[in-house]
């Protein structure tokens, strides 16, 4: 072999080499890409799930709470109701104890 | 001459497949280190939405909560201002016809007597006024009251329910014991007085 055949044969060597790391470089530079790209689903996911969650957890809540709500307002006319019996059985003895009062006080 | 050149063939070539290997294998950790970080910030930002959810949640629920349990708690003492000043008119009625009872010889002297002691005069001018009376009723008044005491019967009843207002001659001090007066005087206890009786409080 002569030397320029030689020399030719390491300069296609390099070339070869050189297009393997090129193609690494490719395929790191694929690999991060999509790594990237994932990353990004995770997060829309990730955040898309939790508004899902917070909507949610808003709805039961103000359902529990008007549901609350309604429940103190049952609960208040039932004592509006007792009071206004308490009234009929006892003011004719409230009066007559108020009267005591201001005449003997 | 061959055999060399091949060898430095096969070394150029094994040089770059391993270096070509390492930019894999870093690309491939780098990857993975980008997803565990990007969980990691999805992880957080999820946490930071479902935490500020849950105070816009109590907040809700206390906007809902408290505007309705005021206006319960509102319509509660209302009802029971309302029971309070329907007996206390009841007791105005009562008191103001009191002339019709037993009772009233002994509480006008009462209030007479507690009047002019109230004044603290031996000439006191006791004003005696009352619904629905008959003179003769308050004839008696007259025996009971200290020597000196010039008796007063007016014919309409002393502020509005009646009672007796004692002052000195000059009319400088007096004391009003009207039944208005004296509700006026037991505000509080009267509120409690019926308070307690009507709903145990």
């Amino acid at each position: 072999m002569s030397g320029i055949e030689a020399v030719r044969k390491i300069v296609e060597t390099e070339g070869q080499a050189k297009r393997i790391v090129e193609e690494a470089q490719l395929r790191a530079e694929e690999i991060l890409a999509r790594a990237s790209e994932e990353a990004q689903k995770v997060r829309q996911t990730s955040t898309s799930e939790a508004e899902q969650r917070k909507v949610q957890m808003l709805r039961i809540t103000r359902e529990k709470a008007e549901a609350d709500a309604r429940s103190s307002d049952v609960e208040t006319d039932s004592l509006l109701e007792n009071y206004k019996k308490l009234f009929e059985d006892r003011k004719d003895v409230a009066a007559k104890k108020a009267v005591e009062l201001v005449l003997g006080g | 001459m061959a055999e060399s050149l091949e060898k430095l063939h096969n070394r150029i070539l094994s040089d770059a497949r391993l270096k070509a290997a390492g930019i894999v294998e870093q690309g491939e950790e780098k990857s993975k280190q980008i997803l565990e970080e990007s969980r990691a910030q999805a992880q957080r930002e999820a946490n930071d939405i479902l935490s500020r959810a849950s105070l816009e949640a109590e907040s809700i629920r206390r906007s809902i909560l408290s505007s309705r349990i005021r206006a319960n708690r509102l319509r509660i003492l209302e009802e029971k201002n309302k029971i309070v000043q329907s007996v206390l008119k009841s007791v105005e009625q009562r008191l103001s016809d009191i002339a019709r009872t037993d009772q009233f010889e002994s509480t006008l002297k009462r209030l007479a007597l507690e009047a002019v002691e109230a004044v603290g005069t031996d000439n006191a001018v006791v004003k005696v006024g009352f619904r629905n009376t008959e003179k003769k009723s308050l004839q008696s008044l007259g025996q009971v009251l200290p020597k000196g005491t010039k008796f007063l019967a007016v014919e309409i009843a002393i502020d509005e329910l009646g009672g007796v207002i004692a002052s000195d001659p000059e009319g400088k001090m007096s004391f009003n014991n009207s039944f208005k007066a004296r509700i006026e005087r037991l505000d509080n206890q009267l509120l409690t007085t019926i308070s307690s009786n009507i709903f145990g409080e």
